[in-house]
């Protein structure tokens, strides 16, 4: 809820009429309002509940909303998201605990239809008690289609909620509520029509309808079909006309001036392999890329921390990530003593150049492996702060472990970071297979230990006297091993 | 032993590079015997010669258009001279997960990208003759991801399809950080034929398993 204040708070930045998945009570209108112009969502409900009660404009009103109002599409944040945004960037937002009380007391609203109800029936009562003739043979009928066509559309407003919030409903149930709709709304017609007249009657005057209506539709078909057809061939053609000017913009602003490059710069054959190699990774990740925002996701960020090594240093880096996470604290640091790594990795020693980071449900692994010589943690100039610093320094003071191990050939720089927090994004697919709801106790536990430790870590680093405990291989930086 | 090789991709720069590269890396170890730029040419070219490992690239002109899949569907069945079936290794610039899972599961052996150096080249062709597998540290990648090992999913037993077990995900991960065979097996203590049938093994639940991430995810991600 704070963010929504804060926007609202802001002139540019009014949150579109929507109608929010979440904090609502019928259909989010009253939400959605409050939301846009910026009042509190209880005064929009009395006024709407006022002029309901008053007019009956109130309820056309809220009904004409509920139509024409889009859905809010977002996975519970309070502001409208462009779709094309990845999932995991709005994962980012937590939905705040007033909105998901909203769906979280389905009886609220049992309650409320039952009241809303008592008071009709009781209205009417009162109204034909006092003598005014309310002519319930046609209130009563009007009042089943009305309540039958919200049912109905009310199924169809949660399958289209159900798409945006990605939560499949129990198909079963939304049939049933929507064959219920509908057998209200033929009750009421059914009774409507009936009124004071016999059966028989009815079905010759149903019959004739029917056969009007068939031979309306028959004769229109084809023209619907026609126009139906032509719509959609122009609308494919209009999405195959924008796909190809986006892919001829790409081309343009990307391949055709390395290629122009690359032909300018043809005598030095570093820049024009740096050139090649860095429009191959773009072109690469336009084509088979998600489009993360290294911001936002891990893998992303540890895909961009490379790339940028390997434009600084011209060296081929093999990045190989699996499972995501969004980016926090922790992330960011092991992302940075990752990109350290690797420039160790490219600067002494030799390719290939590889990086696999594994993000498990736990924690994150990254594994920084070069074929060069190697080299020995300890031989290491004490005012070269790369390795000690930027790497064991960064992982240890949150709460990670990085070890150094010798391999025949090369270096490989072991990199453990256990997550914060429980995972908002990841953790309900391991969460739901593993049960590892568990786990997140643990990992908090270490970070909450590590700046004790890290303190005096880091004051004796900086004094560079005592050395990194001589152990065989691998070096431990903390006293635990990873495994 | 020689190895009798068929190299099928459309770019013949392509073709004469791997082979003069081939040659020189590994010489009297590699026999070419053929090469084919489209489906047509390969399927005909592969019955005729009857090689022991074809180098197949993923994306190729004619046949139905999946290109090395239709290659490795056109030549079911053929045998070499000494009763082994032809064994295919992808070998693609693409790293496109679909076109990965396509390929390993129409039947090949291997996946390896073409920035593979000439000597891992030769040691992987080696290898797939001899019925290993031969994954890519992508391709490892992709397997740990799509089997669910980073949500932490084990198999109870080592044939369960869907799963990979304790020790296949180890070997998993080992190749994943760019570990030849040899230091995988030094790493576990294990000998290098255990690793290579582990390999196997993962290879085959690759190709069986009817674990639907394995195609969401490759839909879904398009992306090692």
């Amino acid at each position: 809820m704070r963010e929504d204040v804060g926007m609202q708070s802001s002139p540019q930045a009014v949150p579109r009429l929507t109608r929010p998945t979440q904090g609502r009570v019928l259909a989010g209108v009253c939400r959605g309002i409050a939301d846009h112009v910026g009042v509190d969502v209880r005064v929009v409900r009395i006024l709407f509940i006022i002029v309901g009660m008053v007019s009956g404009a109130g309820i056309v009103a809220y009904l004409f909303l509920w139509a024409m109002t889009p859905v809010e599409e977002t996975l519970g944040a309070g502001r409208p998201i462009d779709p094309a945004q990845p999932v995991s960037a709005q994962a980012q937002n937590p939905p705040s605990p007033e909105r998901t009380g909203g769906t979280a007391m389905p009886r609220g609203s049992v309650l409320l239809a039952v009241g809303v109800l008592t008071i009709l029936v009781g209205g009417i009562a009162l109204l034909q008690g006092t003598g005014t003739d309310v002519r319930a043979g046609i209130l009563l009928p009007v009042l089943l289609v009305a309540i039958g066509a919200v049912v109905a559309w009310a199924q169809l407003d949660a399958t289209q909620r159900a798409r945006w919030t990605g939560i499949a409903g129990w198909r079963g149930l939304g049939m049933a509520r929507l064959a219920v709709g509908i057998g209200v709304v033929a009750l009421g017609l059914f009774a409507f029509v009936t009124r004071g007249q016999s059966a028989a009657q009815v079905w010759d005057v149903a019959l004739a309808t029917l056969s009007i209506l068939v031979g309306t539709a028959l004769i229109c078909a084809p023209f619907a079909v026609r126009l139906w057809s032509d719509f959609r061939r122009e609308q494919d053609a209009r999405v195959r006309e924008t796909e190809r000017a986006d892919i001829a913009a790409h081309l343009h602003d990307g391949v055709l001036q390395t290629l122009a490059l690359i032909q300018r710069g043809a005598d030095d054959p570093a820049y024009v392999v740096t050139l090649a190699r860095k429009q191959e990774r773009e072109l690469r990740s336009w084509l088979y890329g998600s489009n993360e925002d290294p911001s936002q996701t891990l893998a992303a960020a540890v895909t961009a921390a490379a790339a940028e090594v390997e434009d600084l240093h011209s060296v081929a880096i093999d990045v190989v990530v699996t499972g995501d996470r969004p980016l926090d604290e922790g992330g960011t640091a092991l992302v940075r003593a990752v990109r350290e790594a690797l420039l160790n990795a490219v600067r002494h020693g030799s390719p290939p150049v590889s990086v696999y980071v594994e993000i498990g449900p736990d924690a994150v692994e990254a594994f920084v492996r070069d074929h060069g010589a190697g080299f020995d943690v300890d031989a290491v100039p004490h005012d070269r702060l790369g390795v000690r610093e930027s790497i064991l320094g960064r992982m240890t003071r949150h709460g990670g472990t990085a070890r150094i191990r010798r391999r025949e050939p090369g270096t490989e720089v072991i990199l453990t970071m256990p997550h914060q927090e429980p995972d908002p994004d990841a953790a309900p697919r391991a969460r739901a297979r593993a049960g590892a709801s568990s786990g997140a106790s643990a990992p908090s536990a270490a970070s909450a230990a590590a700046p004790a430790a890290s303190d005096a870590n880091g004051a004796t680093t900086m004094n560079g006297a005592p050395r990194i405990p001589e152990t065989a291989e691998p070096t431990t930086i903390q006293g635990e091993s990873i495994r | 032993m020689t190895v009798r090789v068929v190299l099928v991709d459309d770019h013949h720069m392509f073709r004469t590079g791997v082979k003069t590269e081939l040659l020189e890396a590994a010489p009297g170890v590699i026999d070419f015997v053929g090469e084919a730029a489209n489906v047509e040419d390969a399927v005909a070219v592969i019955r005729k010669e009857e090689p022991d490992v074809v180098l197949l690239d993923v994306h190729l002109p004619g046949g139905t258009g999946h290109g090395g899949v239709d290659v490795i569907h056109g030549c079911v069945g053929v045998e070499t001279a000494a009763g082994a079936p032809v064994r295919f290794l992808a070998l693609s610039v693409s790293d496109a997960a679909e076109d990965v899972i396509a390929v390993i599961r129409a039947g090949a052996r291997g996946y390896v990208t073409k920035t593979i150096s000439a000597t891992d080249l030769a040691s992987a062709i080696k290898r797939v003759a001899d019925g290993d597998a031969v994954f890519s540290p992508r391709l490892a990648g992709f397997v740990l991801d799509a089997f669910g090992v980073a949500a932490g999913e084990i198999a109870e037993v080592d044939e369960e399809l869907d799963r990979l077990s304790a020790r296949e995900r180890e070997v998993m991960r080992l190749i994943a950080r760019g570990y030849q065979y040899k230091e995988v097996a030094k790493e576990l203590y294990i000998s290098i034929k255990t690793v290579e049938t582990h390999v196997s093994s993962v290879l085959r639940k690759l190709q069986l398993s009817s674990r639907h991430e394995l195609t969401a995810w490759a839909m879904g991600r398009r992306l090692i």
